[in-house]
């Protein structure tokens, strides 16, 4: 089971950065400034993805805390992205 | 035994994570429109990392409430992100695929500007 498992949890992670790659190019070059900034998201909710999966591959819980902290980030950037695009101020 | 059966729930909550971020990302790609783009992409945060997290819960030595806690806020941050970027594209006027006469209840420019182009009946002048 366990060959099974970890041969399961390899191709999860090389599909998941074949997806981070498609996003990086959506990111490159959408058609508006909007498509780019849901490119940027889905970078970041991939990269958390990835992180996830690392933890699961070498059996430690410290990459959850980097998860975290990833998580954290990405939210404020795409809020304070999307509020300077809606608003034209970032406060 | 009884690792055996966590580890097959833990496979299968892999293999359905990966399912969701792969229709996640093929409607990201194909759909026509930043709308129906940005809810094809909520499926990747909400559905795909969630089941990646409960995996990761069930067979990695990590404490129950630090998972769980990165399941909540990925919960929440997932709609309001979302509400951010679409009311982001509303604002700046960006096209819908398929848009008709009268979908957009407020110009771009704000709800005074149209207002003062097109008052309701109760305030016309007769």
């Amino acid at each position: 089971m366990t060959p099974v498992f970890d041969i399961i949890l390899y191709i999860s992670l090389l599909i998941h950065v074949i997806l981070m790659g498609i996003a990086l190019r959506h990111l490159w070059g959408g058609e508006n400034v909007v498509d780019r900034l849901i490119g940027f998201d889905l970078l970041g909710t991939l990269t958390l993805a990835v992180l996830v999966l690392v933890s699961l591959i070498y059996r430690q819980s410290v990459y959850i805390d980097v998860a975290l902290a990833l998580a954290v980030l990405s939210f404020v950037g795409s809020v304070a992205l999307a509020k300077y695009l809606a608003d034209d101020k970032m406060f | 035994m009884d690792s055996d059966i966590l580890q097959y729930l833990a496979a299968a909550a892999v293999a359905v994570g990966t399912f969701f971020s792969l229709v996640g990302v093929l409607g990201f790609i194909r759909l026509p429109d930043v709308y129906t783009r940005l809810h094809a992409t909520g499926k990747v945060g909400v559905f795909g990392v969630v089941f990646l997290l409960i995996a990761a819960v069930i067979h990695t030595p990590l404490g129950w409430g630090k998972g769980l806690f990165l399941v909540f806020f990925l919960l929440v941050t997932g709609a309001v992100t979302a509400h951010a970027l679409a009311s982001a594209a509303y604002h700046l006027g960006l096209p819908m695929k398929g848009e008709m006469e009268g979908d957009r209840d407020v110009d771009p420019a704000g709800p005074e500007v149209s207002a003062a182009v097109d008052p309701p009946p109760y305030n016309r002048e007769p």
